[in-house]
């Protein structure tokens, strides 16, 4: 071991300490700024990540559109089905309805599904009943509208679509479909799971009379991290069609996250450097206390640069072991966060905010690998430089005037 | 009889330090010459310029005028200033050990700095030969001054320099203790053959050295 890398670990932790004031709050200083930053970062990361999932599962990985709805969607359903890079091709239609049961009433969105979809996304999410018992007579509720319409499997529910005031005005007598809720979905996605309502494509169809045109088709993707590419060549020839990729159905919404992670990372690392600052400034004051010994080493032959090793190392050191104590503190952060969450919710009274507000049922993480080597990247640089500041001043002194210092 | 070796040589060194009232001529012209194993002193009142000379003869110092040069084996004489850590030992008033490094960690470092291979053996003889042989794992907060200082000789005498500086090694220390460490200092430097320029108050410690100078008026002068 060289001997400044020696010497600078004996004065961060000089022996019979185990404690050092100095070490030991500019390690937790700096632990605590880079948990801060990658707390933030992860469950920001989180919720983009859950917000593109639910993206991707309400609306498929590309969705296929036209200015009018699709007739006889049946040839383009075979020929997208036939391309390598789709997994399944299915055709929907939809839009809201008024639902009923007795006096409770609430707004469904209703979309129109193949029945014997066996990749739809709802099935995951299958709370009561079965997805499987779907057919004419029958609905799939999400959870927040049975509650809304006081309904479970098994209960009937009545919906009024738009084309029903079409044949009011007519003058014919407008009669509600009625339904039988077969089962409810509950995604932790509140805005589907207030309002969603899957009926059959053919009985939609039927119920706001679109014969046998449909709104859209949604496309699974082999690779859904390719959806430009795929989407962009399946558009070729089809002037008429839109291929929208996932990213672009909520792209305003996927950006705005996007955007607000990075500025928050600049908002939590400034936590970080008011603690490099602290460091640059205990350190300082250590190389003033430390003059003599500096005129000492300068004596015994010590270089320049051997100085600016030992003191820009002691930055470096408390930035290495405070960002490791940060990736610890995130973790167990993050570990415990619903109890943690759980305990400002009990104190404070705010009720469940993850799932009212941001419509999650638990705080999404998605840990990211480069969040962490940018986090210790520029906590590694700044402590380095907090450190070099004092390292270069005491390198540059007269060891005939340090040695003269009280 | 041969001409005896030339360990340090100094020639018409003038250093002055700006002050409040104009510059301070602290050293006018000085010329010394030390040899081999020889042991010199100088005294002086205080402010004088001892420390300042010495540091010049190190080489912690630049001179404004003449030059200052010791021995390095193999290679003659070469400046001071610009070879730091080699040719020469220093042996300060106020020990200057390392506070979060152990006896022989202290001696040791000196090795380590001067990028010679630091054998924990050289430097535990050499705290053995100061009779600290049952101290070596003490920090100097856990040393008496007498003992630090018996340290910082042995730190000094690690790189085998050619001379040694000694600026008033017992100055902190009680009469019986200096006069040890005197004991001491004098027997390690005639055992290992370095030789040694002694600053310091004491006229009984001035006496016991080869040969006397005094400090004053910026020259230096036999006593
Ligand atoms: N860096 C400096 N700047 C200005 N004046 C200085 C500086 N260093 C030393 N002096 C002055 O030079 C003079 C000689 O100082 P020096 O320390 O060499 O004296 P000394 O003989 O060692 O004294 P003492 O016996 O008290 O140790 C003093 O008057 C001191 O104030
Ligand atoms: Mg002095």
């Amino acid at each position: 071991m060289p001997w400044f890398l020696h010497l600078a670990l004996r004065q961060l932790f000089p022996p019979g300490k185990r404690f050092p004031a100095f070490a030991t709050v500019s390690i937790l200083g700096v632990g605590l700024g880079v948990a801060a930053l990658l707390v933030v970062q992860t469950v920001m990361n989180g919720f983009g990540e859950e917000h593109r999932l639910r993206i991707r599962e309400s609306f498929g990985d590309c969705v296929v559109v036209a200015r009018t709805p699709i007739e006889h969607p049946q040839d383009l359903l075979k020929a997208l089905r036939a391309d390598a890079a789709v997994a399944s091709a299915t055709p929907y239609s939809e839009g809201p309805a008024l639902a009923r049961q007795g006096d409770f009433s609430g707004v469904a969105f209703v979309r129109g599904i193949d029945p014997t979809d066996q990749g739809h996304p709802a099935r995951k999410y299958v709370f009561a009943g079965g997805f499987d018992e779907l057919d004419d007579g029958r609905v799939i509720l999400g959870f927040g509208l049975a509650r809304a319409l006081r309904v479970q499997v098994g209960d009937k529910i009545e919906v009024w679509s738009p084309a029903m005031a079409e044949r009011a005005e007519k003058g014919k007598a407008p009669l509600p479909a009625v339904f039988e809720v077969c089962a409810l979905v509950r995604t932790g996605f509140t805005e589907v799971d207030d309002r969603a309502a899957f009926i059959p494509l053919r009985r939609f169809n039927q119920l706001w009379s679109m014969g046998d045109r449909v709104h859209g088709l949604t496309l699974r993707l082999k690779e859904p991290a390719q959806a430009y590419e795929v989407a962009a060549r399946l558009n070729v020839g089809r002037p008429t069609l839109q291929f929208v990729p996932w990213q672009e159905i909520k792209k305003n919404f996927l950006e705005a996250i996007r955007f607000e992670k990075t500025m928050l990372f600049f908002l939590m690392f400034i936590i970080t450097l008011v603690a490099s600052f602290s460091i640059g400034s205990t350190l300082f004051s250590a190389v003033i206390r430390r003059s003599r010994e500096v005129g000492v080493l300068v004596a015994l032959g010590a270089r320049r640069l051997d100085l600016v090793a030992l003191f820009g190392l002691q930055g470096l050191l408390i930035g290495a072991l405070g960002t490791s104590l940060g990736f610890l503190l995130t973790w167990l952060i993050l570990f415990f966060r619903e109890q943690i969450l759980g305990t400002i919710n009990y104190l404070f009274g705010n009720g469940d905010m993850v799932a009212n507000v941001y419509q999650f049922s638990k705080v999404p993480l998605h840990y990211d690998a480069s969040d962490f080597f940018v986090a210790a990247f520029f906590t590694l640089l700044v402590t380095t430089i907090a450190g070099l500041v004092p390292a270069f001043w005491a390198a540059g002194r007269k060891p005939s005037e340090a040695m003269r210092d009280a | 009889m041969p001409d005896p070796i030339i360990v340090l040589s100094a020639q018409g060194l003038q250093k002055s330090f700006a002050s409040p009232a104009g510059p301070l001529e602290v050293l006018r012209s000085v010329d010394l010459v030390v040899h081999a194993g020889e042991s010199v002193s100088i005294r002086g009142s205080s402010g004088s310029g001892k420390t300042t000379l010495l540091q010049l003869l190190g080489g912690l110092d630049v001179a404004d005028a003449g030059e200052a040069n010791f021995l390095l084996p193999g290679r003659g004489l070469v400046p001071a200033h610009l070879n730091l850590g080699k040719g020469v030992g220093f042996v300060f008033q106020n020990y200057q050990l390392m506070p979060e490094l152990n006896a022989l960690e202290n001696v040791r470092l000196a090795a380590q700095v001067a990028g010679r291979p630091a054998t924990g053996a050289d430097a535990y003889a050499l705290l053995e030969s100061v009779g600290l042989g049952g101290r070596v794992r003490h920090l100097p907060s856990q040393l008496s001054g007498g003992e630090c200082q018996r340290v910082a000789i042995a730190r000094a005498l690690i790189n085998r320099p050619s001379v040694l500086l000694a600026d008033e090694p017992t100055g902190n220390l009680d009469e019986a203790t200096g006069a040890e460490v005197m004991r001491l200092l004098l027997q390690v430097v005639a055992e290992s053959g370095t030789a040694l320029v002694l600053v310091t108050h004491s006229r009984e410690f001035a006496a016991r050295t080869d040969r006397q100078w005094v400090l004053s008026n910026g020259v230096l002068s036999p006593a």
